[in-house]
């Protein structure tokens, strides 16, 4: 017998023999997230965006409101120079991105090992969490969300759904799933020597987003 | 598996406990983990809702075991990816490293999986003559030091600082700029990064495994997992059959018990669905995943006494809360698993035989089942061990005889009484400071702590006193 049919085996043994219905264990799996709001905190803010806000800023990112996509380079500007970073930076192959006027910035389609930042597009945002959620894909690299010390994330207002389920309910079946689906909490981190924290520890040690109004 | 099985329990709780500085080193790590817990559930007010959810989607899961496990593997076989089964640890490790030997592989990095552990993996691989690169930061701490973990989130928390800038001082070229915690993750992070980008083969554990889409789910702070998976040519992830949710969002109705249990955080940093290898024109990702589906003992707990023990979703909130933990450590315990879901979990892994000792080491206060997030009853199932131990005859003959005398005592109320009332007066005259500093016969209660000495008469003198009836006059 196979490892695979030993094992199954051994599972319905030890279950009693007698295998469910599907569609009864699926009407079971639904009752299991009925009435959400019973399971989980509520937001913390009247908003999606100021919950949102809220969640990312306590997690020690920083967030930049802007009123339309055209606006990105400035604001990327803004914070390299605050950060006292040099002007070239490896951004994202997003159509989005390409059509934009970058002006002194010199962004790049590579991510170097030791990128000091990049920026990147998030899909979605979650406010229950303050979390972004990067899909892998044609233009996504998901090293670049890894790799550099500052990561820059453009998120759209428009796309911050309330809770960790409203973001999930997205992913049914493999078809929708990406080969990556990763949700950034804040900063990469660790509390690995004697429990105390320390920012930065592969990933990122700075996460800023710009937060676009263009509705 | 584990090496340290072989020198016994009461020998290894009896150095940690002389050892002094561990003691240090793991009320660090504890006592914040267990601050920061009770912070996150004050502001969690559904914890108790979520709780009862979180336990009854593991009971489903468990129930339903064989559906999820095949849906699981037609969907993950549907994104690409390969499915393998492995009934033991061994057969587990095989496919692993004859995975590794088809893909050419040199240097694989590995992203902390407790399952790894488990099955030998990190010696299998050495075994074989394929480089293994720690990536997790406390295993990377254990890896230089040649050790295994002694905790299931902190695996390096006996460690103390000055332990590690010892470590890291002797192998990171260049060394760390001092011993401060920030400057040793800055060494590990210019260190690893290289090795994380020359890597052939990634090998993740996973959290959780999703039925509908065929992802695994891997959790981390410090972005290890994704820079594991991500570069190399083949990932490969071993994991328990017990891990499978039927979707992500029931994942997520268990990722918010995980981590505030764990870390005291809300989510993880990093919370990473991985669902098959790189798709067609991707920019980056792995050509191939394999997905080992690892029994090793799962399936037999599902009909007997241990099936609870299924639901645990390895948060490690028992362990930051045993009395008996705190003061021993996790390597004591000589399993892969520490605390008290280790001493349940190691007998099924390695023979009750060879740790009959780990449920007794329990004081029975109850703590663990009062913090576990899906409500597994730890000490029902320790005293479930004592009791299967008894049975098997594993208790040597002085607890035999010791048993004996109390169960002859006990069913013989007058003379349990004069019994106790003697060794009441004894232990009085001893412990005339109120603390006893040495026992005659039970020098192993003493050596390391003062026992409290009796502050008034037997529980029954006590009780009487205070004008209760004795039960047999109770007509
Ligand atoms: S037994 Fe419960 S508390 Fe312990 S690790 Fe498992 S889930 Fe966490």
């Amino acid at each position: 017998m196979s490892a695979r049919d030993s094992i199954l085996s051994a599972i319905r043994t030890g279950l009693g023999g007698s295998r469910n219905d599907p569609a009864a264990i699926a009407a079971e799996a639904a009752d299991l997230l009925a009435a959400p709001e019973t399971i989980r905190p509520p937001l913390v803010a009247a908003t999606l965006v100021d919950a949102f806000c809220e969640k990312s800023e306590a997690l020690g990112a920083t967030v930049d409101r802007i009123g339309s996509i055209d606006e990105v380079p400035a604001s990327v500007g803004r914070y390299l120079e605050g950060q006292g970073l040099s002007a070239e930076i490896a951004v994202e192959s997003a159509a989005l991105f390409r059509d934009l006027d970058w002006g002194d910035l010199r962004p790049r389609l590579a991510v170097a090992p030791d990128a000091p930042a990049a920026v990147g597009l998030a899909r979605h945002g979650i406010a229950e969490s303050g979390s972004l959620v990067i899909h892998s894909g044609k233009e996504t690299r998901i090293l670049l969300a890894f790799l550099p010390l500052h990561h820059i994330v453009v998120l759209r207002a428009a796309s911050i759904v309330s809770h960790l389920e409203d973001y999930a309910a997205l992913l049914v079946g493999h078809e929708t799933s990406p080969r990556n689906a990763v949700l950034i909490t804040g900063p990469s981190g660790t509390t690995d020597i004697e429990g105390s924290y320390v920012r930065g520890a592969h990933g990122p040690g700075f996460v800023h987003v710009i937060l676009v109004f263009d509705a | 598996m584990n090496a340290t099985t072989r020198t016994g329990f009461k020998a290894r709780s009896d150095a940690a406990l002389a050892n002094p500085t561990l003691k240090t080193a793991i009320d660090r790590t504890t006592g914040t983990a267990e601050r920061k817990r009770a912070a996150a559930l004050a502001g969690f007010a559904e914890y108790e809702a979520a709780r009862s959810r979180g336990s009854a989607i593991k009971d489903h899961v468990i129930a339903n075991l064989d559906h999820y496990l095949e849906m699981f593997e037609r969907n993950a076989t549907a994104s690409g990816a390969k499915v393998h089964w492995a009934a033991t640890e061994s057969e587990a490790c095989d496919i692993v490293i004859r995975l590794c030997r088809e893909a050419g592989a040199k240097r694989v990095t590995r992203s902390k999986s407790m399952l790894g552990e488990e099955i030998g993996l990190p010696d299998a691989l050495g075994s074989a003559g394929i480089e293994r690169v720690e990536t997790d930061l406390a295993e990377h701490i254990i890896q230089l030091a040649g050790e295994h973990p002694s905790h299931i989130i902190w695996p390096a928390m006996h460690r103390t600082r000055e332990q590690v800038a010892e470590l890291f001082n002797a192998d990171h070229k260049p060394p760390p700029a001092d011993d401060e915690a920030a400057s040793m993750v800055q060494s590990a992070r210019h260190v690893l990064r290289g090795k994380f980008l020359s890597a052939d083969v990634g090998i993740s554990g996973a959290n959780f495994l999703i039925a509908d889409t065929g992802a695994t789910c891997t959790v981390t702070n410090e972005g290890n997992a994704e820079l594991t998976t991500t570069p190399p040519r083949v990932h490969i992830v071993t994991a328990g059959i017990e891990k499978l949710v039927p979707s992500t969002s029931h994942a997520m109705a268990l990722l918010r018990l995980l981590v505030r249990s764990a870390t005291g955080g809300e989510l993880t940093q990093y919370t990473t669905f991985h669902c098959g290898p790189k798709r067609p024109g991707d920019a980056d990702g792995p050509e191939k995943m394999h997905i080992v589906l690892v029994d090793n003992g799962r399936s037999e707990m599902i009909a007997n006494e241990f099936r609870d023990m299924l639901r645990c979703i390895r948060c490690g909130a028992c362990m930051n809360h045993c009395v008996v933990y705190r003061q021993i450590g996790g390597h004591a315990y000589g399993g892969t698993y520490p605390g008290p879901m280790g001493a349940v979990l190691t007998p099924v892994l390695d023979g009750l035989a060879q740790s009959r000792d780990l449920p007794f080491a329990c004081t029975m206060n109850g703590r663990c089942a009062e913090v576990c997030p899906v409500e597994i009853p730890l000490p029902t199932l320790l005293r479930a061990w004592r009791g299967r131990s008894w049975r098997a005859g594993l208790e040597g003959p002085r607890m035999r005889a010791g048993l004996a005398a109390w169960a002859g005592l006990a069913r013989r109320p007058g003379l349990y009484r004069m019994a106790s009332g003697i060794g009441v007066r004894a232990l009085r005259l001893l412990g005339r400071s109120g603390w006893i500093g040495s026992l005659p016969f039970a020098g192993g209660w003493t050596r390391h702590r003062d026992l409290p000495g009796p502050t008034g008469g037997t529980f029954m003198e006590r009780y009487t006193a205070r004008g209760a009836r004795r039960p047999e006059d109770r007509r």
